[in-house]
């Protein structure tokens, strides 16, 4: 057969794609389950991350997670554990940051007095700037903050702040746009777990 | 130039694909600003060089002349996804770090350079050697510059501490712009020490 006749041509790239898009979704079948359970450890550990526990092996990050209560309220799922006598609300989020969506969990009090922690699960901020928000002196910045007029501030250009009673937080330097983002989100993930939790209380 | 040895130093030295032929410049100015995931990131350019000249190589007889790039595209496409899908099943936190940038990895003109100028005229075993010798000064250029820039724009290596905390990080290390400087430091140092050989500039 001549190889450069088009019935040829349109025969032989229509075989060598069957071929390779069959080989990928066995490659990709055969993973999934894998894929799956990695989602959900790492589902799992920023849960409970936020929470304050922090854990890194598998087993005990699924048997820490099983004691952790989840409720729908409103149509999210909440996470309630209690950690060292006080009950403890977490959300999974996702907002707007400068790249791409930021998400992640928040955790407060169920009195929504202070936050309780930070972790973030995905970003795609500029690394070295905004994906300094995955760091733990930033996500140690929500560690026992009080909440102050139902929310959470970044603080000014400039000036550092380190005191956990007025609600604010340092912003990232050379990263404005992604510490904005931050502010927004927390401000909004504060407000819906209060909506949320109001109820029950 | 089918012996092993002219092909090593051909690949990594006489024309290196980044210094002497200025191929794959995109990946060496975003994905350099830590050592590992550039190591992970060129392992897999590597592995995709190699596999992909080696399948062009072996199928060319087959291949019609109007569609040869498609195919090569294809081709290539398909072990960037084999890398991806091996990352997100068994290095989970490499893949979350890296990305988009394994995807972009079948935009690496280096890749279809080979297979074009390489694997379309010799024999598979020789194609899949150049593909990874290739790979290799690939590998070489992008690891001396995230040595360079992680070193100072984090103070780490690999993620270690190496420089005393006092040092403050450069934050031009770790934006693109800093790539730029030191590919064009690299590219002056390689072609000065080539003249100096008297080697065709």
């Amino acid at each position: 057969m001549n190889k450069q006749s088009i019935p040829y041509t349109m025969l032989f790239t229509f075989l060598i794609s069957f071929l390779f898009v069959l080989l990928l979704s066995f490659a990709h079948q055969g993973t999934a389950p894998l894929v799956q359970r990695n989602r959900e450890i790492a589902r799992q550990r920023s849960v409970l991350a936020a929470i304050g526990i922090s854990v890194t092996e598998e087993e005990e990050i699924r048997r820490r997670f099983s004691e952790v209560e989840q409720l729908e309220r409103e149509g999210m799922t909440l996470f309630r554990s209690e950690v060292e006598g006080r009950t403890v609300y977490a959300k999974e989020f996702s907002g707007a940051g400068l790249w791409g969506p930021i998400s992640g969990v928040l955790a407060v009090r169920s009195d929504l007095e202070r936050t309780v922690g930070l972790e973030i699960v995905d970003q795609n901020e500029t690394p070295g700037l905004g994906g300094r928000i995955t760091e733990q002196w930033f996500k140690d910045q929500l560690r026992d903050l009080r909440i102050v007029d139902g929310t959470v501030r970044v603080g000014p250009p400039g000036e550092g702040t380190t005191d956990k009673e007025d609600g604010m937080i340092d912003a990232v330097t050379g990263a404005t746009r992604t510490s904005e983002s931050m502010g927004t989100i927390l401000h909004r993930e504060i407000r819906r777990i209060a909506e949320a939790v109001g109820e029950e209380i | 130039m089918s012996n092993t040895g002219a092909i090593l130093k051909d690949n990594l030295w006489t024309s290196n694909p980044i210094f002497m032929q200025i191929l794959g410049i995109c990946s060496a100015l975003a994905v350099t600003n830590l050592l590992v995931n550039t190591m992970i990131m060129t392992l897999g350019v590597v592995f995709v060089t190699a596999m992909s000249s080696f399948t062009v190589s072996l199928i060319k007889q087959l291949i019609p002349r109007k569609v040869r790039m498609i195919v090569q595209t294809l081709i290539i496409a398909f072990y960037v996804i084999i890398v991806d899908v091996l990352l997100r099943a068994y290095l989970p936190d490499i893949s979350r770090a890296l990305g988009p940038y394994v995807g972009l990895i079948i935009t690496n003109c280096i890749i279809m350079g080979r297979a074009e100028a390489f694997a379309q005229s010799n024999p598979p075993l020789a194609s899949a050697w150049d593909g990874a010798t290739s790979g290799f000064g690939y590998m070489a250029v992008l690891l001396t510059i995230a040595f360079v820039r992680e070193l100072f724009g984090f103070g780490t290596l690999f993620g270690y501490q190496v420089l005393p905390d006092a040092f403050e990080p450069w934050i031009i290390m770790v934006t693109p712009p800093s790539a730029f400087f030191l590919l064009g430091i690299i590219i002056w140092i390689g072609k000065t020490i080539m003249n100096r050989e008297g080697a065709p500039a």
